[in-house]
């Protein structure tokens, strides 16, 4: 018996700017299929996700869903052709039952018009015992745990017969039973003849359930493979391969081993398990791990602008507290977040006020100086190269790349020991990025502590002196510069073996 | 890339909002003004422009405050309320004979902690500000009520002069107190570390926070501050009047978010002038003078100053709508 194919994407393209997201890619899933996309940071599964979604629109290709062909897909459009997403906990009524969320929309009903909640019940009963989900169906939503919420969605979307279901990294912060619990549901689901596309960070995961596995690299798909004689390492392979030609090379700094600030047994009792670690004096050290490692919130604790449940930080021998960020910029940390639209600025203010903002409110004094104020404005707009029109300008006005410029001048401006950067070049131009590369080599030079996230290997390679790997909230190990390439951190970050 | 630089450029333009709006505001209070001195020849006398700014120098220097907790990104909605309170207070301790300049500071102390009270509240309990403060003006409605045992309050010395001496014959005390403490607020918002984190607080608190700002600190410290104003304005209206009533703020907050509004403060937060607030308060007061001296019956005068209060608050969500 051949399996009937449930979606085809043929030639499908997507561009941001200054990046093409998506190149030509073709991709198809049948019934009763699992089809795992896996890839680095980037590499495209979410732009793919979002255009059979119908969030996002792609720039070139058809998407053919049973014989019906589109040039894009709409939400509802989406929703219609039968294509679920399933999330971890949005999309259901938390104060309705789990049998009242699986009918929500369709409800049966008797012939006075009204909802048979006799049949409800049983219906709903029939879909959980078909996916041997182990639920009442007279639960409140509001008090499961995730994983509960997410098999209660995927129930739903049996009972409006979907055929499609998208699962995008479904096992983040799962325990390691949980994880096998949504592993048997998805392979339940798929022996029900729904074709599932399921995407995840974790090699574990999509080589116990995969029917088919693509790999995605730079927007472009590098190789689809069928069940069968597949290893890690191969895998692994396929999703790096860089042309080594294409990386920043930076001037090397001599760093001072004598001086150190030492972080230990940072937690937060969830997604940050147990870190230690140190970085010496003028080097760049990399923190690397796939999204949803715990490594921004990691640094946030560091910071102080999470609670922590353990965490020292000794600061060149002087173990220093800090319980918000307040106490951390004062102890000589800046952390430029990476979100700069969300965290970093302030959109509505102008050029001025955000670089002075954080030298301003953590030294003495209250009046401000606004000559000074203007000069030391001028002098950074021109060290870091802000293209705007004039310190006035609203921040929001800036592109990208001057937007993340903009932040590098307030936290520099405010002149700490540590400087702690979170996705520093994501979404900027290649000029502003070589730029912000300079200004950490010379930050170095000056003898700062320098910690780097980055999703971009190429960069963790080519600036850092040490690369600290995350994931599933520990600390995985260290890799020096040495051997420091695509291969090790991906295997660590995605838990291969090599 | 090429035309998002160029949307960029056409967008450089609009990057002094706030002062123009100002600019705008004079405009359209020049435009007025010429208008109703053609209807009215009395319009324009000097008694008549004074007594226009007098009688809206209560409800701009209760706005100072309310505009820099909106400034913050939050809400006061007890300043009416809270100046009935604290009329009661001051009429009463004026009527035991406590000195005058007592009378003054005890009243503002009181505002001071009625303020630090809403704020404490607000920012500990993280209910959403306009909610909060709407709940906290109810409660203060029923503290004016039961201080005075629900009846208003005669002044019995002379306190006449504090809310309606004129200097020179001319000028009403309480037009220069507003001035005065207008230029005070400017000089603070414009020139204090503690201006420049509210604003910053109102623009992004997340960013602030991260920033190194106190959020909780800073607001209930605007909240403190407009506390500490409505105390002050219940002496100028008690003087004024000279009793204390239970109901003599009722209709303050809305008429300082309008003011506020229309003077170019953001409704969530870090955007806004105090030159921008002062011309709304007064464009506010020319509206309804001219209502009067044009004798639109009073009913039809709520109906219009509603009005414009929506279309105001409409115009200046068209305004930052645009922008994104």
């Amino acid at each position: 018996m051949t399996k009937q194919q449930l979606l085809e994407i043929k030639g499908c393209s997507k561009w941001f700017p200054g990046v093409k997201a998506l190149n030509s890619i073709d991709f198809d899933l049948l019934e009763g299929e699992i089809h795992c996309i896996i890839g680095e940071n980037g590499a495209g599964k979410s732009t793919l996700i979002k255009i059979l979604s119908g969030a996002l629109k792609p720039d070139e290709g058809i998407i053919c869903i049973g014989d019906k062909k589109f040039s894009s897909l709409t939400p509802s459009l989406a929703q219609e052709m039968g294509i679920r997403t399933i999330y971890q906990e949005i999309s259901l009524a938390p104060d309705l039952t789990v049998a009242e969320n699986i009918f929500m929309g369709q409800e049966p009903v008797n012939r006075f018009g009204f909802v048979d909640y006799f049949k409800l019940k049983k219906e709903s009963k029939k879909i959980l015992e078909t996916l041997k989900i182990d639920l009442d169906v007279n639960a409140l939503v509001r008090k499961l745990g995730v994983p509960q919420k997410q098999s209660v969605q995927i129930a739903k979307a049996m009972a409006e017969e979907a055929k499609i279901f998208i699962l995008d990294e479904p096992t983040a912060s799962y325990s390691s039973s949980e994880i096998s619990n949504l592993l048997m549901l998805v392979d339940q689901v798929a022996q029900n003849g729904v074709g599932v596309i399921y995407i995840s960070h974790h090699l574990e995961e999509i080589f116990d359930i995969y029917s088919r596995i693509t790999v995605l690299r730079d927007g472009v798909k590098v190789a689809s493979h069928e069940k069968g004689d597949l290893s890690e390492e191969k895998i692994i392979n396929e999703m790096i391969g860089r042309d080594v030609n294409k990386f920043y090379s930076r001037e090397m700094v001599d760093i001072d081993y004598s001086n150190a600030i030492e972080l230990k047994n940072f937690s937060n009792g969830s997604t940050v398990n147990n870190i230690s670690f140190n970085i010496h004096k003028g080097e760049i050290v990399g923190l690397a791990g796939m999204v949803g490692s715990g490594r921004t919130e990691l640094v946030r604790l560091i910071f102080g602008a999470d609670n922590k449940t353990d965490g020292t930080i000794t600061l060149e021998g002087k173990e220093t507290s800090i319980k918000n960020p307040k106490q951390a910029i004062r102890a000589g940390f800046s952390l430029l977040t990476e979100d700069r639209k969300k965290t970093g600025l302030i959109l509505d203010h102008s050029v001025l006020w955000n670089i002075s903002i954080v030298h301003l409110c953590n030294t003495k004094g209250q009046i401000i100086d606004e000559v000074k104020e203007r000069k030391a404005a001028q002098g950074c707009v021109s060290t870091f190269n802000i293209k705007t029109p004039s310190i006035k300008q609203l921040a929001r006005n800036l592109s990208g790349g001057n937007q993340q410029k903009l932040v590098l001048a307030k936290w520099l401006y405010a002149d700490t020991k540590m400087i702690i950067f979170d996705e520093p070049t994501r979404g900027i131009d290649i000029g502003a990025k070589e730029e912000i590369y300079k200004s950490m080599i010379q930050l170095a030079k000056q003898g700062k502590y320098i910690l780097i996230i980055s999703s971009d290997m190429p960069e963790l390679i080519a600036m850092c002196d040490r690369v600290i790997v995350m994931r599933q909230g520990r600390l995985v190990c260290e890799i020096d510069r040495e051997n420091l390439n695509e291969e090790n951190i991906l295997s660590y970050s995605i838990g291969g073996t090599i | 890339m090429n035309h998002i630089d160029k949307k960029k450029e056409q967008t450089i333009k609009w990057n002094n909002r706030s002062d123009q709006t100002v600019l705008y505001l004079l405009g359209i209070l020049l435009v007025s003004v010429i208008i109703m001195s053609i209807l009215d020849e009395y319009f324009l006398s000097v008694r008549n422009l004074f007594n226009i700014l007098n009688q809206q120098s209560t409800l701009g220097i209760a706005t100072l405050g309310v505009v820099m907790v909106m400034i913050a990104g939050c809400m006061d909605l007890t300043i009416g309320n809270v100046l009935a309170s604290t009329g009661a207070v001051a009429a009463i301790l004026l009527n035991a004979g406590v000195d005058e300049i007592w009378v003054i500071l005890a009243t503002c102390a009181v505002g001071f902690i009625a303020g630090t009270i809403n704020g404490v509240i607000v920012v500990k309990t993280r209910i959403d500000s306009f909610i909060a403060t709407l709940g906290l003006s109810t409660v203060y409605q029923g503290v004016a009520l039961i201080i005075p045992g629900g009846q208003n309050i005669y002044l019995q010395g002379k306190f006449g002069d504090f809310g309606t001496f004129r200097v020179g014959g001319i000028v009403p005390l309480p037009v220069i107190y507003f001035f005065v403490l207008a230029t005070i607020v400017y000089l603070v918002m414009r020139f204090t570390k503690f201006g420049r984190k509210l604003y910053t607080i109102g623009g992004n608190p997340e960013a602030a926070y991260l920033a190194g700002i106190n959020l909780d600190l800073n607001r209930i410290m605007a909240y403190a501050i407009s506390g500490l104003l409505a105390g002050f304005t219940s002496l100028i209206v008690i003087s004024r009047i000279g009793q204390s009533q239970p109901a003599m703020g009722v209709s303050y907050p809305l008429e300082a978010i309008a003011a506020t509004v229309i003077g170019g403060v953001s409704l969530s937060g870090g955007k806004g002038t105090i030159p921008g607030m002062v011309l709304g308060v007064i464009l506010f007061g020319l509206i309804r003078n001219s209502l009067n001296m044009l004798r639109v019956p009073s009913f039809y005068q709520y109906v219009t100053l509603g009005a414009v209060i929506i279309i105001a608050v409409a115009l200046s969500k068209i305004g930052s709508n645009k922008k994104q």
